[in-house]
């Protein structure tokens, strides 16, 4: 699918080496418009909006992030550990975010998921799941079957 | 053998085209010199063309800059008052609707075409840039480092405790622009050759998987500085210091401050960890607490592991604090750590009756 030059800018800098490290693509080779474009039906086939899905992160984040590095248990079963650091990380679709690092474990099954302030941001206002391979990627299934996620 | 000439045709074109429009920016679209006036009375001539960020670089007048005018970090704020031209997309999601009616922009944004005038904090004309040499390289713990840089020739600094400067992060495997990240100063403001920097390992981060995985002893690096208002004010009011992780850089500094000075206010210091792999410098606060006799240290736990045969303070820091600080002291209170660590500490603070304008904290 063709994309419009701001994506294209964004794209860039997304790239490795240019806000962070190793970037937001991972391996991926598609064009930004249609890895939000597969992940925007991936979303929607699972019964969800990218809204829910980020209210869910940043509920558990909140809660975590008061135990200043201590895992939390939530609902039960959801072991939640925020590892935050001094400084701000960069969205390649503009704004500055706290660095912290999101940590859960679902203690029933033992299955675990991570994600980054950064990564709520743009799941909620970009539905940008990062690519395929990258190390904060969040795949939406393994989030909605981790979390326990139900629709409605 | 047409589709050959074809080709050659085809490249032959592009290669003229590309030299007439390397040509046509040089010499059509040459900006010539350009005047930019610093609040109303300083005034630079620059070659036109380049963004202000690096002009004003290359003047020796350093604006922070996180990302190193790549435009993502939105650190670089100045007020354009006249010649910056117009707003551009990519500067306003880092621009509040009060910033942009005052004129701020992002200097790494604003390229110099004409002559301009902006308005920068004064202090950023006293920021320059030093060249060291990595003299100390010493793990804290298994994620905190220590570093000190001496730096080289003649060269001195001058800074106030509680500061902190800009590491260059050069270019190095796949990172292909440079980056600055901003580190507190650990030691003494009297050591004016060489500083310490306390740094935390962040996962997958540009500067510190540089720092931790490529800078070795002996190498050279390039940092500016000093910056910052987080500094220890002069008052007889009773400090309270609360810091977790590399946040103790700052603090520390101020300590040498105390001890130097003869500064003997009543003051603590609640150093907040996990468990005890966490820990660091214990022994050096304990000797700050005898040279300093109305100081005190309070390490506390959150998490203790059995094998740490634990018997200080144990809880969340703010929990620590709120058991220790009564209501009607008269407190200042200096904070260095997470964002997360930094409000709830405030929240505990205001609780206690201690006003906002007396809680000091570094907001990078």
């Amino acid at each position: 699918m063709k994309q419009t030059p701001e994506l294209d800018r964004i794209q860039e800098l997304m790239q490795p080496g240019v806000i962070s490290k190793d970037g937001f693509l991972g391996n991926d080779t598609r064009n930004l418009t249609d890895i939000l474009a597969d992940d925007q039906r991936i979303v929607t086939n699972l019964g969800f909006t990218h809204q829910e899905l980020a209210n869910a992160m940043e509920e558990l984040t909140e809660v975590g992030k008061k135990a200043f590095g201590n895992p939390v248990l939530v609902r039960g079963f959801l072991e939640v550990t925020v590892d935050s650091s001094k400084g701000k990380m960069a969205s390649p679709f503009g704004g500055l975010f706290d660095k912290e690092n999101v940590v859960v474990v679902n203690k029933k099954t033992g299955e675990s998921i991570r994600w980054t302030t950064l990564n709520i941001h743009m799941i909620r206002d970009h539905g940008f799941y990062e690519g395929k391979g990258s190390y904060f990627r969040v795949e939406p299934e393994d989030l909605v079957r981790v979390l326990e996620l139900y629709v409605g | 053998m047409s589709v050959l000439i074809t080709t050659s045709i085809i490249t032959a074109i592009g290669v003229f085209l590309a030299a007439l429009l390397t040509l046509a920016e040089r010499f059509l679209l040459d900006y010539g010199i350009c005047k930019i006036t610093i609040n109303g009375d300083k005034i630079y001539q620059v070659r036109g063309g380049n963004h202000l960020l690096g002009s004003l670089q290359e003047q020796d007048i350093f604006i922070p800059s996180a990302c190193g005018g790549r435009g993502s970090c939105g650190l670089c704020k100045v007020k354009v008052l006249e010649g910056g031209g117009p707003l551009l997309p990519t500067e306003t999601p880092y621009l509040t609707k009060e910033e942009i009616e005052n004129h701020t922009r992002l200097a790494c944004q604003v390229k110099v075409r004409n002559d301009i005038e902006i308005l920068i904090p004064e202090e950023l004309f006293s920021i320059r840039e030093y060249e060291a040499k990595v003299v100390n390289f010493k793990d804290l713990t298994y994620d905190i480092k220590l570093i000190s840089l001496q730096l080289k020739g003649d060269e001195t600094i001058d800074f106030v405790a509680g500061q902190y400067v800009q590491l260059k992060i050069p270019v190095y495997g796949n990172i292909k622009e440079e980056v600055y990240r901003a580190y507190s100063i650990a030691s003494p403001e009297s050591n004016k050759k060489q500083i310490d920097l306390i740094i935390r390992r962040v996962p997958k981060g540009i500067a510190t998987t540089y720092i931790f995985d490529y800078l070795k002893k002996g190498d050279t690096i390039f940092f500016n500085g000093p910056y910052g208002d987080f500094y220890l004010r002069d008052s007889q009011r009773e400090i309270i210091y609360i810091a977790g992780g590399s946040g103790l850089a700052p603090i520390k500094s101020m300590l040498h401050k105390m001890i130097e000075e003869g500064i003997d206010r009543k003051a603590t210091f609640f150093f907040g960890c996990v468990s005890g792999r966490d820990l660091y410098f214990v022994e050096e606060m304990k000797s700050f607490e005898e040279k300093l006799p109305n100081f005190k240290f309070i390490p506390a736990l959150s998490n203790p592991n059995p094998e740490d045969n634990w018997l200080g303070e144990t809880g969340l820091i703010t929990e620590v604090v709120d058991r220790h600080i009564s209501s009607d002291g008269d407190y200042e209170a200096y904070l260095c750590g997470s964002p997360g660590m930094i409000n709830a500490s405030i929240k505990v603070l205001r609780s206690k009756g201690i006003p906002e304008e007396l809680i000091f904290y570094d907001k990078f």
